[in-house]
């Protein structure tokens, strides 16, 4: 069941490249000359439109040298530019046009977003434009702008979850940590250049690395016209990044690996377990599939949840899975009951050894999964300027034809092609896992007696 | 992690959803056994409702601040008397049906979101988590350790501490001094029955509104939220109590914390619900955050997340808040600010834009059914009038300049300042001083 329709996902992506993508009713594609995507989605339920520009950027493409300057370039994307020479001018035209905006930067895309009255849509795509295609990068303004985005990753250092998610990642993903970590490095960022800034514009923001998506109460016609009027003649760079600056490959971990970190603003401790899991390019079929498993774990009948949460052993356990083109992270987040840490962290490695018997799941807990993917589906839709960034993170990291067929795939995951999943991903391969406890709880609870990957796993 | 930190956000009233109407029916309201049930057609598959009980942190005293917090959980986590807690959360999993609340300063919120369809399955689920929760023993426990976790995860958070920190602090011996997710202390103390009885006083159709947004027909949720009513207590007359914050002088009040920088948040007054100065006010802090943004963050890069706002409610205040390497640099840059909008006031083409924006702000709240139910509730307990959310387009085109300054002008006096971070990294005197101090020179905090 599972090789077939792992075909026909493949079969898919290779006819992308040149096809017309499969898209829901009322999405509209094109791609223009230039190579740039555009999508434009009717949706009149509130008379705004929302634009959006994502670029295949972000993490994955910073080696050390450039770690957390993806970001930065996102910061500077609202400062200067040819029509708005200042980020007073930048910022008084969002006011002028009344528009809620922001950007972000992940593993694999940067994207920059605006939603304003229907009626300046026009205006909004030009505004979109001097930004991301006419960026002024002065040396005065990024002295301004460094500190500011290391300020971003000092608030994330005062809380004890991204400490433990650093912690993790750097030991997950060893010497290429900074391909998965986009707040970066401290030092990277407030010795950034504008040099540097060029070089990822020239690297990465071109149209052919790009999509546009264009949603709200608009008309697609009207809209793609508008789009090639403005974007039409932005210059394709004559190559492919991905290809021109290839991504080097992870490297499987060879073996688990722990860590204790005490921090005093850790008034109750974090666990987190993390392994490798699958990817897009390689198998297609298996982002789906760890949907589906995270879903049906948390689900409250899972024997998972069952385990912990019920038995009051940790107040919150649940599992991600993060689709990603280059080796998506599978993440346990558990927070224990500090009384019963022992009792706990015991449990945990007890399940995860069980997450690959036949008979982990009922066939009705996993149909409970699915139902739960699909209500979530109308929920997820439900706010139109939040359904651009929807569809450009699928188009980042997997394709717009992946996005279509989610949830006719993910029905189709069966508990055997689940058990294979935990298999080949995470039982008996390699984790890391990590606490993060402040000095008096630690003294108390003695963690370092049983949190040890090298005795549990 | 995230649906953790979203599990320990607490229910804090910010700036009042606002919506108005560009699709489908009006909203409308019915009084059903003495309870207003205000009806807002969605145009969509989704039911949302909420169950609104008033009082907030006036339903309880100091010592006891949680209890509000406990009770509405255990409505899902202690099962009913129809179903255990397992029995009950599974067969809401098996529809995809979310039924959670939470408490804040002025009122709780019990809410239903559905998928129509299940309509039918999960309005008993609902109903009977309010009408007749078990509190059972062996679940109240449980729940009540994961709530002292949760406190200390949203202790362990410096937003959140610092926020609480400067309520605290501003509030002292007034209601909004009490935390609705209370304390270790306090919550550790409390019992199954003490918290299910705390439920059955407050669980009355006096204190009660009823907020739909769905498709569901008139006729249907009227039948439904009778045969509701007829089973919750009359209860006697309520009536929340309204309090003005005017600091009478500057206070500074530091405290320890090992952030890697420094955080810090100021709370002045504001005016009350239902006063001639308040949309003025409303639209008067809008602009100031976004030139409180321009200087702090964008002209002299202090900070990255600069905030200032008027936190509205039956004690409105505003709110100043910041994160930054540069503490003292940040006071003196903050407080030139507000001088110069005192003496010079906002501009029109500000005003002019503010109000576009704030259109914006509108439409894109109205985007989801949560959203809706939160505005209109929100305007119904705070404004006594859910219609508010709906005419606000036009009030709030009615402001004029001078208003808006000298709503600033008048509210914007002395603040009450908390700091978190290194004590020895910051001059307290900068903030509190009469004399606004000049920007100092260079000096890292870290």
């Amino acid at each position: 069941m599972k090789s077939k329709w792992l075909l026909l996902l493949l079969g898919a992506v290779s006819l992308s490249a040149n096809a017309q993508p499969r898209l829901p009713q009322n999405y509209y594609w094109q791609k223009f000359d230039n190579g740039l995507e555009v999508v434009v989605i009717e949706n009149p339920k509130v008379p705004l439109a929302t634009i959006e520009i994502a670029v295949k950027n972000g993490a994955y493409t910073e080696g050390p040298e450039y770690s957390g300057l993806s970001h930065l370039f996102e910061h500077m994307f609202f400062k200067a530019n040819k029509d708005y020479p200042d980020q007073e001018k930048f910022i008084n035209r969002t006011k002028e046009l009344g528009a809620i905006w922001n950007g972000t930067t992940g593993f694999e895309r940067v994207n920059y977003f605006f939603t304003f009255d229907k009626d300046s849509l026009e205006a909004g795509l030009k505004f979109m434009n001097a930004a991301i295609r006419f960026p002024i990068y002065r040396e005065e303004d990024m002295q301004k702008e460094r500190p500011v985005v290391d300020g971003e990753f000092q608030r994330g250092e005062s809380d004890p979850g991204f400490q433990l998610w650093i912690d993790v990642n750097k030991r997950t993903w060893g010497d290429l940590f900074t391909r998965k970590n986009p707040i970066g490095d401290h030092n990277i960022i407030n010795t950034a250049t504008p040099e540097k800034m060029m070089i990822i514009k020239d690297k990465y923001y071109c149209p052919n690395n790009s999509v546009l998506v264009i949603c709200g109460d608009v008309k697609h016609d009207q809209a793609f016209q508008l789009a090639k009027k403005i974007y039409g003649d932005w210059k394709n760079s004559g190559f492919n990044p991905q290809e021109k600056y290839p991504i080097p490959e992870f490297k499987p971990l060879e073996k688990s690996d722990y860590n204790i970190k005490i921090s005093s603003i850790a008034q109750t401790p974090y666990m987190m377990l993390q392994w490798m899991g699958p990817d897009y390019r390689n198998d297609s079929a298996g982002t789906v599939i760890a949907d589906v498993f995270s879903a049906a774990l948390n689900v409250n009948a899972s024997k998972w949840q069952q385990a912990l949460v019920d038995k009051g052993l940790a107040t919150y356990a649940g599992i991600t899975y993060q689709t990603c083109k280059y080796v998506g992270p599978v993440q346990a987040f558990v927070v224990p009951n500090p009384l019963k840490m022992k009792e706990c962290y015991e449990e945990v490695v007890k399940q995860v050894k069980m997450w690959g018997d036949d008979n982990y799941f009922t066939d009705e807990q996993l149909q409970t999964a699915k139902e739960n993917l699909l209500r979530d589906k109308i929920r997820n839709e439900e706010k139109p300027s939040q359904l651009p960034s929807t569809l450009t993170f699928w188009w980042c990291s997997t394709s717009l034809d992946y996005f279509t067929d989610y949830d006719n795939n993910m029905q189709k995951v069966t508990r055997a092609d689940i058990q294979q999943y935990v298999k080949k991903y995470i039982t008996n391969r390699p984790v890391v896992a990590g606490l993060i406890i402040n000095d008096e709880m630690n003294k108390q609870y003695k963690p370092s007696d049983y949190f040890s990957t090298a005795k549990a796993f | 992690m995230k649906r953790i930190i979203q599990h320990i956000t607490i229910y804090v009233l910010t700036a009042i959803p606002l919506v108005t109407l560009a699709q489908t029916d009006k909203a409308y309201d019915m009084n059903i056994n003495g309870v207003k049930v205000i009806v807002q057609p969605s145009g969509n598959e989704i039911v949302v409702i909420q169950t609104i009980i008033k009082g907030g942190v006036q339903n309880y005293s100091a010592d006891k601040a949680g209890i509000e917090s406990l009770a509405i959980n255990a409505l899902t986590e202690c099962g009913t008397l129809k179903d255990d807690k397992n029995s009950f959360k599974d067969k809401l999993d098996k529809i995809s049906a979310r039924v959670n609340g939470g408490t804040g300063m002025d009122f709780a919120g019990f809410t239903l979101n559905c998928i129509k369809r299940d309509f039918e399955t999960a309005w008993p689920l609902y109903t009977d988590a309010m009408l007749s929760p078990r509190f059972d023993e062996k679940e109240f426990n449980r729940m009540r350790q994961d709530a002292i976790n949760i406190i200390r995860a949203g202790e362990s958070n410096p937003d959140n501490a610092i926020r609480k920190m400067a309520r605290q602090t501003a509030f002292a011996g007034r209601n909004y001094a009490k935390d609705p997710e209370g304390t270790v202390e306090i919550v550790t103390k409390l019992t199954a029955a003490e918290t299910k009885k705390y439920w059955e006083s407050v669980f009355t159709r006096s204190r009660m509104v009823i907020i739909v947004v769905s498709e569901l027909d008139k006729s249907m949720i009227e039948g439904k939220v009778k045969e509701f009513l007829a089973k919750v207590p009359a209860g006697t007359a309520f009536k929340l109590k309204e309090e003005t914050y005017s600091p009478e002088a500057n206070t500074f009040k530091p405290k320890e914390r090992e952030n890697a920088t420094n955080y810090i948040q100021g709370i002045t007054g504001a005016p009350l619900p239902g006063t001639a100065d308040y949309n003025a006010f409303v639209l008067a802090m809008r602009i100031f955050s976004m030139r409180h943004f321009i200087e702090i963050r964008t002209k002299n890069g202090l900070s990255y997340a600069p905030g200032s706002r008027f936190s509205e409610g039956k004690t409105p205040y505003a709110n100043f808040s910041v994160s930054t390497t540069e503490p003292d640099k940040y006071i003196a840059v903050a407080r030139n600010l507000i001088d110069k909008v005192k003496k010079e006031g906002f501009t029109a083409e500000e005003l002019k834009n503010e109000k576009t924006g704030y259109l914006t702000g509108i439409y894109y709240r109205q985007e989801t059914n949560e959203e809706q139910a939160n505005a209109l509730a929100t305007n119904e307990v705070v404004h006594n009038n859910w219609k508010r959310s709906v005419d606000i387009k036009n009030d709030i085109n009615k402001v004029t300049l001078e208003q808006a300054n000298s709503a600033f002008k008048k509210y914007i006096g002395y603040v009450t300042w908390v700091y978190q971070g290194d004590p020895k990294k910051v001059d307290g005197k900068l903030y509190t001083q009469k004399t606004t101090p000049p920007i100092p020179a260079e000096k890292k905090a870290f």
